[in-house]
């Protein structure tokens, strides 16, 4: 092979390739965002069926807190049965599953697990393909078909927001309030147990049939109702390990 | 009035074709201009049933695009010379049907600006992302395997002649693009079954079976298409050739395709049926006995596999011309409701996540006008590439007699320096 010098075709043809690999090396790098991380914290909610009288107050304060559209509801309350004549209410937020399906099914990881075991939507990354509201065995999630412009009815009587509003076009979600969990962390504040840390549906609820708390800490609340009282979780069949627990309505309360 | 049939006199034929044509795209493009600015909220999808008639309309394309693998595969791979005229055709509808597809997606997604995000953010734990991917690859092989196909344009060959001869010599590599088109196909058009097929939430979905029914009928829809899309151009224009012959084979294919896909189907409806699971059955029966069994026994079985397929295995009726174009239209037609009833069905039975007994409702969808307008500007556009491609490109030109060497008049590839 004789020595020639660099012609601009030649050297066309290594930047190309070279950038191309160099490219490639960057796509190929391993993101492993859809499995799960067990961090520090691994927050839960308990919800209470025996204390829950439907009033329907978490819905307003998640609103308000969150800026959600009237259209939409994060937490939706719905009358499940009679029991003796006394209606039983279900409340329903994000499970946050530890084996989410949406996170699975997402094509561009906008739908993630945080180490605490939140399932959060990375609203920037969305390109509202609604896979993960088809995915969804429990209705969870909304799509904004609508830019929600305007004043937020919920507000100010609710409370004040504190997440900035989602675009038109994106799928949106419950977040157990993660900026709440995160800046009262930030305090030096218990989540679950000092209200400016808690989801903003908890800290509403007049009844106390919400509890908030550390599953990793044996000695948090939802800990303690978790070990002192029969639980259940939605569609447990599916294999999803929701974090979100019921405790029953039970007849002699109701 | 007057006036009309006086510009009809003086308007060709093809023109008035072109002319029907170019106005339901220009009316679809409209359209489609609204739904990207004021948002999906125009159209008749809801949080219940989010995927409607553009989803149908993006798995139909995707399905009756598989003539390109298939037939690339038969030609190339198995070495069939004798259908390469038809793979030719077959490959030029599959570059139009999955840019029809990606134009349905992006008036679909919420966010079409942000249509790149998958292939920058992989999610490899998702089928929607691995389809993602294998479309945008497949793209890029059936544009390598049109270009001998542009390089006839005069306008090219005069502009740039040794462009022409580049993009010709491309064909020299149609083993090795065929091998490349039939794994990605293999592995998206029987994913695209499997993006339902996963979703347990969905119990009437949640099955291995449509990934397999997606893929066979896939291959029988994509063939049906290029042999009836041929038909109809040697029939309509002197500027299409097709060996009889050649269209016959395929289309008794396609016949023997259609007798294994109603076999899987019979088993994959039945076994829906042996264990009742919360809403699989509810979804079986909108499927067999509620609002699509009209579209299901008739559009599905009864029209879109049955009568094709006495029609196309038996030889009197096969060697006939207007009912071996009727049968394999019927076969398209059925791929069509089959992709419809398979979202559908899923779709519309609520399952509501409540404690102890299951609780079921039902949902309702019909398309809204700016949905059908813009769907139909999608399918008038691909109609209208294919005329286009027909007349200028002679993408449907079969030698009438078989030793004939299809690109001998292409210029000779360079000499490798």
């Amino acid at each position: 092979m004789s020595k020639k010098p660099l012609t601009r075709r030649d050297f066309l043809k290594i930047a190309t390739v070279g950038g191309g690999a160099l490219a490639a090396s960057k796509m190929f790098r391993p993101v492993e965002a859809s499995e799960a991380v067990e961090g520090e914290h691994q927050w839960a909610m308990v919800i209470d069926q025996s204390k829950c009288t439907g009033c329907g107050y978490c819905t307003l304060a998640c609103r308000a807190h969150n800026d959600v559209s009237p259209d939409i509801s994060w937490n939706q309350v719905v009358q499940v049965e009679n029991l003796n004549g006394h209606p039983v209410f279900l409340a329903r937020p994000c499970m946050h599953c530890a084996h989410a399906p949406c996170v699975e099914v997402c094509p561009v990881q906008a739908s993630q697990y945080r180490e605490d075991g939140i399932v959060m939507m990375d609203y920037d990354r969305c390109i509202g393909c609604r896979y993960c509201e088809v995915a969804c065995p429990y209705g969870a999630r909304s799509f904004n078909w609508e830019a929600f412009t305007g004043p937020n009815p919920a507000v100010p009587e609710w409370g004040e927001p504190e997440v900035p509003r989602r675009p038109r076009g994106v799928v949106e979600k419950c977040t157990f309030c993660f900026q709440r969990i995160d800046r009262g962390l930030a305090l030096g504040l218990t989540p679950g147990v000092d209200i400016e840390a808690t989801p903003a549906c908890v800290v509403i609820c007049p009844t106390k049939a919400r509890i908030f708390g550390d599953l990793n800490d044996p000695e948090s609340n939802v800990s303690q109702a978790l070990r002192s009282q029969v639980s259940y979780r939605l569609r447990e069949d599916l294999g999803t390990a929701p974090r979100v627990y019921y405790l029953f309505a039970k007849l002699e309360e109701s | 009035m007057k006036s009309f049939f006086l510009l009809k006199q003086r308007l060709s034929p093809w023109q008035v074709w072109i002319g029907i044509l170019v106005f339901f795209v220009l009316s679809g493009l409209i359209a489609g201009v609204f739904v990207l600015w004021k948002g999906l909220s125009i159209t008749n999808l809801s949080d219940f049933v989010p995927w409607g008639l553009w989803i149908t309309i993006d798995l139909s394309s995707i399905a009756l695009s598989a003539g390109a693998f298939s037939l690339c595969a038969v030609a190339y791979l198995l070495g069939l010379k004798r259908f390469e005229p038809v793979a030719r055709t077959a490959t030029f509808i599959g570059l139009i049907g999955y840019t029809m597809a990606l134009l349905a997606l992006l008036l679909d997604i919420g966010r079409p600006d942000r249509f790149w995000h998958a292939l920058v953010y992989w999610n490899h734990h998702s089928l929607l992302w691995e389809v993602t991917m294998c479309v945008c690859l497949y793209l890029v092989v059936l544009i390598l395997e049109t270009m001998p196909l542009f390089s006839r344009l005069e306008w090219v060959q005069n502009r740039w002649p040794r462009l022409a001869q580049k993009m010709a010599t491309v064909h020299h590599y149609a083993p090795y693009l065929a091998v490349a088109g039939l794994c990605l196909s293999m592995l998206h058009q029987s994913s695209l079954g499997a993006v339902y097929g996963v979703l347990k939430a969905r119990p009437v979905w949640y099955r291995p079976g449509i990934s397999v029914l997606f893929i066979i009928s896939a291959v029988a829809g994509g063939m049906a298409l290029t042999a009836l899309a041929s038909m109809i151009s040697a029939r309509l224009t002197s500027r299409a050739r097709v060996n009889d012959s050649l269209v016959e084979q395929v289309s008794a294919i396609v016949g023997w395709i259609l007798v294994a896909y109603l076999y899987f189907r019979f088993w994959d409806a039945l076994a829906l049926g042996y264990t009742y699971q919360p809403g699989r059955s509810e979804g079986l029966r909108i499927l067999t006995n509620g609002a699509l069994s009209f579209n299901f026994w008739v559009g599905e079985i009864f029209l879109g596999a049955l009568i094709p397929i006495f029609l196309l295995l038996n030889r009197r009726t096969r060697s006939m011309p207007l009912f071996r174009m009727i049968a394999l239209a019927l076969v398209v037609g059925g791929v069509v409701a089959y992709r419809w009833d398979t979202n559908m069905s899923g779709l519309l039975v609520v399952l509501y996540s409540l404690p102890g007994e299951p609780v079921i409702g039902y949902a309702n969808y019909f398309p809204s006008f700016v949905e059908f307008v813009s769907a139909a500007g999608i399918v008038a556009y691909g109609v209208l590439a294919f005329s286009l491609g027909v007349r200028y490109l002679r993408v449907v030109e079969h030698p009438v007699d078989e030793s004939e060497v299809i690109y001998q008049t292409l210029p000779e590839p360079a000499a490798a320096d």
